[in-house]
């Protein structure tokens, strides 16, 4: 049945809170690994549902979830190691809520029923909170605080705005079935109005969680004081499923005839994220902090790549994927640069070339990654929506676009440089050591891997995503 | 004319007045109650003008114990443990907040009057409370520095969006099921957003929100 992909996790978390630390990591390790088996199970042959009308596999959750798996395995693998070094306050807390965290984002993948997704979604924060929270330093509290307060309240506007697209239905007396393929395939009779309204509350909501700028305030303060491991669950793959929220509502204004509306309202957000993000990475002394704002200035050029269409959502699938996999490296990265320096100002990180070999590879390599370089993927997902935007007529957001992805890329270089080529001054406090550099380098290879050779499965998953809207891939 | 859901909706309005001008904790708290207690009694009322079934009577009991005294009973720990009694120094003073507060309504009276919408009179005057409520709820958040007060002013959030839907959409939708998720969403995040606050005062001694200052760019 369909709802073990997350049913799984979340009772594995719940008994992963009573065990002993040890049985706790292996436990950690195998649910991952049974997930990642269960998802590629179910994308060969669709398991069925058990509740058809709460939970149903649609291309564009099938994707979200692959991608979250796949991270999720390495993430757990590195997380282990990582509890080695790390003193932690409760390790078991730790491990299950970062197996329920698992299971709320697949359930999220998984939701039919706009209520249902906004359960997952929500629940997504509450089970995630306490890994941001874990060390319980003034900063984690404060950063805490702050995510749990703003996410709610966001995403308490996102439940307003399926209110409103519940009373779109009732206003024109539809009577069918509260759940997105019901929704999708009598679009065009919803009354637009409140469609419209509802839209716009979603986008709000969960643009919060994703980290669209101006709601983004939250987003670098969780992202740089939880550690490592959840970092990178946050950015790899939490934003994911809230913008699987907002791609859902804007699948349903294409097929209403009003994707024009939700598509300009993302372009927007998408470009004033990726300018706000630029900013702020420009002279960013942190470097987790810097990490997170990247995130923001993904998250925005995937809604810009939504918002163009055509070829450009294509470009933004695979970005979601390949900013997925590099991210999550970079904080994995970032992990050990923290455990070897024990700062994260960049300033105090140079001479990591000498003190730190492997992982200077694995960082610069990523740094390469998502600046949008090639070998990696983002180069190409990046072209592709320039590419569309200027297909699609947007030749003023396209400058704009490629305006604000260099001033990012110029705030990147000039950290990195100095953090690896700076001058020496600290010893370091933990060696590198080969099982926490393999994670890495591991979720790098499959981005590079993914840009040469990319699984038949994989690319009708997204073909079968954008074509419900009408992106395309051959422009 | 169904006059108890007016002497229920006019108990929320007051319960939305009373919370913006009080600045004893302890009196916020038991408010908060009454308002869960209030809105699960809308919540049924609005129902019975439709269908009544089995699974709308057992989920409003299910909502006032929830909404009525475990949250309340969860505020209060809370409350007890930190020790505050009352917010000293708010952004917005008591008098300009309940004077924001009649605002509130009549904007909320403004709005629902612009939307057009087909609603029954009763509907209307939920329509106004719910925005009201919510409203006020945003309103508390922003001009109160303590924990505690933010919190109470999530959960008016939330009672007021769920009196829109109540009074917007058919019962028919919201499934019980969904319904119940959506609750323990609430109840669990008022649990976790306990436990930070715990942490807040015994790391910060006190619950003042302007302590958290320190990340920033």
């Amino acid at each position: 049945m369909l709802e073990s992909v997350f049913l799984l996790p979340l009772f594995t978390g719940l008994i992963a809170l009573f065990l002993p630390v040890k049985l706790g990591r292996i436990v950690l390790v195998v649910t991952g690994l049974l997930h990642l088996q269960l998802t590629i199970l179910n994308l060969l042959h669709p398991l069925r549902p058990m509740a058809p009308g709460y939970f149903g596999v649609a291309p564009a959750g099938l994707l979200v979830l692959l991608v979250t798996s796949f991270i999720f395995v390495f993430i757990a693998w590195y997380a282990v190691f990582y509890m080695r070094e790390q003193e932690m306050e409760s390790e078991p807390i730790f491990i299950g809520c970062m197996l329920l965290f698992l299971g709320t984002m697949s359930m999220a993948a998984l939701a039919e029923h706009p209520m249902v997704l906004w359960i997952a979604i929500e629940a997504t924060t509450l089970v995630s909170a306490p890994l941001i929270f874990i060390n319980r330093s003034k900063r984690a509290i404060e950063a805490t605080w702050k995510y749990v307060l703003i996410c709610s309240v966001g995403i308490a506007l996102a439940l307003l705005g399926f209110f409103f697209i519940t009373l779109s239905m009732d206003q024109v007396g539809l009577d069918v079935p509260l759940t997105f393929s019901s929704l999708n395939s009598t679009a065009r009779q919803l009354d637009p109005l409140w469609l419209k309204t509802g839209c716009i509350f979603v986008l709000i909501g969960f643009g919060t969680k994703m980290g669209l700028a101006p709601m983004h305030t939250w987003l670098p303060d969780a992202h740089s004081e939880a550690p490592s491991p959840a970092s990178a669950l946050l950015s790899g793959a939490l934003l994911n499923c809230a913008f699987l929220g907002i791609y859902k509502v804007h699948t349903l204004m294409v097929l209403a005839g009003l994707g024009e509306f939700s598509g300009s309202l993302l372009i927007g957000f998408g470009l004033f994220s990726i300018l706000m993000a630029g900013i702020f990475i420009l002279r960013q002394p942190d470097y987790k902090r810097l990490l997170a704002y990247s995130s923001v200035e993904n998250m925005g050029v995937i809604a810009f790549g939504v918002g163009i269409g055509g070829l450009a959502l294509y470009g933004a699938m695979l970005h979601l994927i390949h900013h997925s996999l590099i991210k999550s490296s970079l904080f994995l990265s970032a992990g050990n640069l923290v455990l070897g320096f024990g700062t994260k100002l960049a300033a105090k990180c140079g001479g990591m070339v000498r003190l730190l070999p492997r992982t200077f590879v694995g960082f610069f390599g990523g740094f390469i990654g998502i600046s949008g370089l090639p070998p990696f993927g983002l180069f190409l997902s990046e072209l592709l929506i320039i590419l569309g935007a200027f297909q699609t007529g947007h030749p003023l957001a396209a400058g704009l676009f490629i305006a604000s992805l260099i001033l990012v890329l110029a705030g990147l270089v000039q950290i990195v440089t100095a953090m690896s080529f700076g001058p020496c001054e600290e010893e370091i406090l933990v060696p590198e050591q080969l099982l926490r550099i393999v994670p890495p380098y591991g979720l790098l290879l499959s981005s590079v891997v993914l840009s040469l050779w990319m699984p038949d499965a994989l690319y009708r998953i997204i073909v079968d995503t954008i074509s419900i809207i009408g992106g395309t891939i051959h422009g | 004319m169904f006059t108890g859901i007016n002497v229920i909706l006019v108990l929320i309005l007051l319960s939305v007045l009373l919370s913006l001008g009080s600045s004893r904790m302890m009196a916020l708290v038991k408010i908060m109650a009454l308002q869960g207690a209030m809105v699960s009694c809308a919540g049924l009322l609005l129902e019975q003008q439709g269908s009544t079934g089995h699974s709308g009577i057992f989920f409003f009991q299910v909502m006032l114990l929830v909404k009525g005294a475990l949250i309340p009973g969860l505020l209060y720990l809370a409350v007890t443990r930190v020790a505050i009694k009352r917010e000293v120094e708010p952004i917005i003073g008591y008098h300009a907040s309940l004077l924001t507060g009649l605002g509130l309504i009549l904007l909320s009276v403004y709005i629902t009057g612009r939307l057009h919408l087909s609603l029954a009179g009763d509907y209307a005057l939920v329509l106004i409370t719910a925005v009201t409520t919510l409203g006020g709820g945003l309103f508390l958040m922003m001009s109160r520095t303590k924990a505690i007060t933010q919190v109470i002013g999530y959960l008016m959030l939330e009672n007021g969006i769920y009196l829109v839907g109540a009074s917007l959409t058919k019962k028919t939708h919201n499934l019980s099921l969904v319904e119940f998720g959506i609750l323990l969403d609430l109840l669990v995040g008022v649990m976790i957003m306990g436990i930070i606050l715990h942490n807040i005062n015994r790391t910060f001694d006190d619950v003042d929100t302007a302590y958290l200052e320190q990340l920033k760019d």
